[in-house]
């Protein structure tokens, strides 16, 4: 903040984003100038309507003057809707490209990037400090501009009516850079309290809602809302801080232009009795020295507009500068589509330098077009290994190839073109179902299409009684699926764009059997098919599986066939098998009790 | 004039802009008086503010006068030494009202933060107090807009709005009453156009309120995509889909810019048509004024000095105005977010159904009792059917079943989270309802799977941040000596969160431990130490404990195996077994595992 080159740097941001507007910005800023011109005259005006007044010329001057006044007010009329129009849309349109920019950063960003960032801050950033930015283009501009051009064409006109009087008038202004300089130091370190104080209380906020349960259990609740208020009242003090600052500025400002008056008056009343002055100089000087406040003024806000922009503006680039970890390949494979032979070979992984490792040593040759089961307790890795393959996470180079290739050397959109990865969260979009369904394709489903994909899914039906059928809307505002349907839907949007491999992590847990076995025999049937990774925790997901991998704390502990695995008497696929014969018996020990009941009520 | 603040609204309305909202009902004026009742707290400091606003008002008011008085009475009498009072009493109203300005400006924030101050603690108490049914219907961070946001938006209206608007309407009044006071005949002239004003400033305000809904409307569109793309950002990426969600966003993005320079044009309007008006008033006033100046004063003229007066007068006279109608917004946007905070106090709150039975401090027995319990936590989706289960006082009971037979629910219900439908539960001989909720839960400590982390030191965690809580130092050593723990606790592992989660429990020293799957996630090392621990600290005392792992429930004196909200068996590890049901299969099961 302190040298101007810093300062220069600060805004590269701000500077880049106007730069396409500069033609539009300029005709603002040249409207701007003529109307500040043109401020010039009406002191002037009065003071001849002054001079006719208590002078001898004939009265019918100040129709003249009356005259002139209006056409300068209606030529000022017009160009103040020219510059706005100028000004303020180029400033609309550059926030509009930031955001344009920022949230394409975002679109490039990996998993990873927004495991780490809060919804909450990206959406702050992508609205209020584009805003911010977009404030010290338009708004601030224009206050920065117009006080600049008053600072000019007043001082000439009132050193052109009277040097003398210009001079004394101008007398406290010196004062005024120390006033703007001291305001914008404590300004910046103000606000910037202020809004982490904010943060804090926001946070504080947040905290107390999302763990609402925990306070309530250990009624905890006084003392949360004690916290709150310490906080709060910590906010208060530090807006009470900023307040003194801002609110004592502008009048401060205005007192120094003040003591311009009281010397005006004084000395200049003198002159004017003296006869050194004309009483219409002494009026116009009046009305010219109260202009000056404005631009004074202007100065400050210039200056608050610019500084909140800087402190928006380095956030914003501290997001551009994390470069997305995937890079665009320099060169693409040619339009290459994979066979589906996929290997794991030494793969060791771990989210984060000091985290624990999640797959360790893992080895695994899948043949193309077969299908891999992974079962193994909670943490084991299955999802990780799965999210390995469409590079959501980078794997170490060298640990996963596809078609003998690593993954990392591979185009990612032909890599993920060429993937189907259905996840435990079943994200979605605000869209009607088939556009859903067809989400991952560019054309629009055919008829047949889609109605062969929901027989796939074993979907069909559960359409058919949607309110809506295939336009019902879905997401936050629409309907809510069941968990069993939204897999189902997921799934028939993965396999719509004829996956050659085809990631499924527990992405089959809420659909019922009979319904899995189905489903998954459909897939078989592909053509062509796909190589299958399939994650679950139910045996009837993965007995069917070509090879079975049962995984442990990221290690491979067992693998094979479904029925060799069960021939280890007491082994964890064993126990596995095992325990889910036992829920199933219950479940249909339930299920005759509610026949039952059902039955007595009947 | 207060001169500053009638050149910076040139700019306001842009401010405005955003923080804006529209009012979504007429019933303003409920909204208003309930406000006023914060208000009236700080009735000195409010009715001080006023009183300096005046002051600084009048003296703004007089400053011009002044100037006309100087010329009519020293420069044009050429009266030195009355040039020189004048100067000095220019001075003096100049420093009242720079002083009255800034004490008023400042008096006025403060109100603004303590009503925001007591808003904020009023709704989070409120909020706090909600039961837990709420929170599953309202997304935490809506919430936590009003608690925040909301609140802000009326502090502005208190501290700039509400100073703005009086001060203005009180200078024009003032303005207006002092020139017809001066000379009627002119003031009835430069005033014609007046009213010709407030209806231009009355039409464009209109047309901008709903010129910034639309803006507002269509960037809440576009925060809405962004989230949503945000949230399913896995998804676009993994199906290619970036650039046409980009494309989306961004024609969202652009109606929004269209819709602000929609705006901005309504304002482009209203600007000229305001210089306009001030053109005709002053053009009228030279030529009018300036021929009744020329008059001898007893031929009805008016001395030159009424006349510069009167140019001052005039000039500042519309600008007022424009605040006015720029300051309405702000007050708007601050009633909105009024109601809405109300509309929040307003949602009933969790409360004692025999509150006359609240105080019954001092330790419980520890009985639980459930009978014939149906929960659903909607319709006819029953999570629990016919439950019953007797607990004595200090009995060690376990409760198996697999994920979503109905465990964790039983918990709830035990906290008075929920209600049963039918049924009911009671402890220590008396139903649950028949409790003070707080009191009750002071007395169960409860460890779940989840550990929630709230930002602070692990002892604050620990505390849950009320004083005076005595917390075992032995077992706090063991705890990782990282200072802060970030937000929801990522610095922590698992076995790490569980043993703050018994801390927390035990800080309590409670009557009755509850265990949700309070071990699922650790490592067995952990998990054995945890038992351990909590043989110790909870020795003598009644203790439920929720697992779907076997080797958790296993010593218990009592276990109930739960399925589909059912209980089908219970009774001792050793009579289960015995008895050759599920558990004992399930039992047989893990002692063959060689894993």
């Amino acid at each position: 903040m302190s040298s101007p080159w810093a300062y220069w740097k600060q805004t590269t941001l701000i500077r880049s984003v106007i730069w396409k507007y500069r033609y539009s910005v300029l005709g603002g800023l040249g409207t701007l100038i003529l109307v500040d011109v043109l401020e010039v005259l009406p002191p002037v005006l009065l003071k001849l309507a002054i001079d006719v007044v208590t002078g001898d010329r004939p009265v019918s001057h100040l129709d003249w003057i009356a005259g002139a006044y209006l056409l300068i007010a209606i030529i000022q009329g017009v160009c103040r809707y020219g510059w706005r129009i100028l000004l303020i849309r180029s400033s609309l349109f550059a926030g509009r490209d930031l955001r344009d920019r920022f949230t394409g950063h975002l679109f490039k960003m990996s998993p990873r990037f927004f495991d780490q960032k809060r919804l909450g801050d990206l959406m702050s950033l992508s609205t209020n400090d584009t805003e911010a930015i977009r404030m010290a283009l338009g708004p601030g501009l224009l206050v920065a501009a117009d006080a600049l051009f008053y600072f000019i064409t007043v001082p000439i006109a009132m050193l052109m009516l009277s040097p003398q009087l210009t001079l004394l008038a101008f007398l406290p202004l010196p004062i005024i850079p120390w006033l703007v300089a001291r305001n914008e130091r404590l300004l910046h370190e103000r606000f910037e309290k202020v809004q982490e104080s904010f943060g804090k209380l926001s946070a504080l906020a947040q905290e107390t809602l999302t763990g609402i349960r925990v306070l309530k259990a250990f009624a905890a609740e006084p003392a949360q809302l004690d916290r709150f208020k310490v906080e709060g009242e910590r906010y208060l003090g530090l807006n009470m801080a900023l307040a003194r600052v801002q609110n004592t500025f502008g009048p401060t400002l205005d007192f120094t232009m003040s003591l311009g008056l009281v010397i005006l008056l004084w000395v200049g009343g003198r002159e004017v009795i003296g006869g050194g002055e004309t009483l219409g100089t002494f009026v116009a000087f009046q009305r010219y020295i109260q202009k000056m406040v404005w631009p004074m003024a202007a100065v400050g806000m210039a200056i608050s507009y610019l500084q909140r922009a800087v402190v928006s503006a380095g956030r914003i680039e501290a997001v551009l500068e994390e470069a997305p970890e995937i890079q665009p390949q320099a060169e693409k494979n040619g339009s290459h589509t994979p066979l589906g032979e996929i290997e794991f070979r030494n793969l060791s992984f771990r989210y984060s330098a000091d985290s624990d490792w999640v797959l360790r040593d893992f080895s695994l040759k899948i043949k193309a077009q077969s299908r891999v089961a992974f079962v193994g307790p909670i943490g084991s890795g299955k999802s990780t290994l799965l999210a390995l393959v469409p590079r959501l996470y980078s794997p170490p180079r060298g640990s996963v190839f596809l078609d003998g290739r690593d993954i990392l050397d591979w185009d990612i959109e032909e890599l993920r073109s060429s993937i189907g990865h259905v996840g435990q969260e079943l994200f979605l979009f605000s869209e009607t179902v088939e556009q859903n369904l067809g989400w991952g394709v560019e054309a629009p489903l055919g008829v047949d299409q889609r109605n062969h994909l929901i027989e796939e899914v074993a979907l069909g039906g559960d359409i058919q009684r949607l309110t809506d059928g295939w336009s019902t809307r879905l997401g936050e505002r629409g309907v809510n699926l069941s968990g069993g349907q939204k897999q189902r839907l997921t799934i028939g949007r993965a396999l719509a764009r004829q996956p050659r491999i085809l990631l499924l992590d527990d992405a089959l847990s809420a659909v019922d059997t009979q319904t899995e076995a189905r489903l998954l025999r459909s897939l078989r049937s592909r053509s062509p098919r796909a190589t299958e990774l399939i994650s679950g925790h139910r045996i009837s997901t993965v007995q069917d599986a070509d090879w079975i991998v049962v995984m442990d704390q990221g290690r491979i502990v067992q693998q094979g066939q479904h029925g060799d695995l069960l021939t280890h008497k007491g082994s964890l696929y064993w126990m596995f098998n095992e325990q889910q014969k036992i829920e199933e018996e219950l479940s249909l020990h339930v299920q005759g009790q509610e026949r039952d009941q059902q039955n007595l009520r009947v | 004039m207060s001169r500053v603040k009638k050149e910076t609204s040139k700019t306001s309305a842009f401010d405005s802009e955003f923080f804006g909202e529209e009012i979504s009902s007429n019933s303003s004026s409920k909204e208003f008086r309930r406000l006023l009742g914060y208000l009236s707290r700080y009735r000195a400091l409010f009715w001080g503010g006023v009183v300096l606003i005046l002051m600084a008002t009048a003296a703004a008011l007089f400053e011009p006068r002044l100037f006309g008085y100087a010329i009519d009475e020293a420069v044009i009498p050429k009266d030195r030494d009355r040039l020189r009072q004048i100067a000095l009493l220019f001075l003096g109203v100049e420093l009242v009202r720079v002083v009255a300005t800034i004490a008023q400006s400042l008096i006025f924030t403060l109100l603004g933060q303590r009503v925001m101050q007591d808003l904020r603690q009023e709704v989070l108490s409120h909020l706090q107090r909600l039961p837990i049914s709420s929170f599953d219907r309202h997304p935490a961070g809506k919430l936590v807009t009003r608690v925040t946001n909301d609140i802000g938006s009326l502090a502005e209206m208190f501290s700039a709005g509400f100073v703005t608007i009086l001060s203005n309407i009180l200078t024009v009044v003032g303005i207006i009453v002092w020139l017809f006071w001066l000379d009627a005949g002119i003031a009835a002239l430069s005033l014609a156009v007046f009213p010709i004003l407030i209806a231009a400033s009355v039409y464009f305000s209109g047309k901008l309120r709903i010129a910034y809904r639309e803006a507002r409307a269509r960037l809440s569109a576009f925060n809405a995509n962004l989230a949503e793309n945000i949230m399913g950002m896995r998804v676009v990426q993994l199906f290619g889909r970036e650039k046409r969600q980009l494309e989306k966003l961004s024609s969202i993005n652009e109606s929004y810019a269209q819709a602000q320079i929609g705006s901005v044009r309504v304002f482009a309007f209203f600007q000229p048509s305001i210089t306009w008006a001030t053109g005709i008033s002053m053009a009228a006033l030279i030529a009018y004024g300036g021929r009744k100046a020329m008059l001898p004063l007893p031929e009805g003229g008016v001395a030159p000095g009424v006349l510069v007066a009167f140019f001052a007068y005039v000039m500042t006279l519309f600008q007022p105005i424009r605040e006015i109608a720029d300051k309405w917004n702000l007050f708007l946007s601050g009633m909105a977010s009024a109601e809405r905070i109300f509309s929040i106090l307003d949602w009933p709150v969790e409360m004692s159904d025999f509150s006359a039975l609240k105080g019954n401090s001092g330790a419980i027995r520890g009985e639980i009792r459930f009978e014939n319990v149906w929960f659903a936590y909607e319709g006819e989706n029953w999570v629990l059917r016919d439950f019953s289960l007797e607990i004595r006082s200090g009995m060690r009971v376990g409760v198996v079943g697999h994920t979503g037979a109905g465990k964790s629910t039983l918990i709830s219900l035990l906290l008075r989270f929920y209600e049963p439908q039918r049924g009911r539960i009671l402890i220590d001989g008396k139903d649950l309802r028949e409790w003070d909720r707080r009191e009750l839960r002071s007395r169960m400590g409860m460890i779940q799977q989840d550990v929630f982390l709230f930002s602070g030191t692990i002892r604050e965690n620990v505390s849950l941040f009320r004083p005076g809580v005595s917390l075992d130092e032995k077992g706090l050593a063991e705890l990782p000596s990282r200072d802060q723990i970030y937000e929801r606790g990522v610095n922590l592992s698992m076995g790490e969160r569980q043993q703050i989660a018994f801390q927390r429990a035990r800080a309590l020293d409670p009557d009755i431990w509850i265990l949700d799957e309070a071990t699922s996630n650790v490592d067995s090392r952990t998990e054995a130490k945890i038992s351990g621990e909590l043989k110790q600290a909870g020795a003598g005392k009644t203790q439920f404990l929720v697992a779907h792992r076997l080797s958790t429930v296993r010593d218990c004196d009592w276990i109930v195996v739960l399925h589909h909200g059912e209980l089908i068996e219970e009774g001792s590890h050793e009579d289960l077994v015995r008895a050759g049901g599920t558990y004992s299969r399930l039992v047989a099961l893990q002692q063959l595992s060689v894993t």
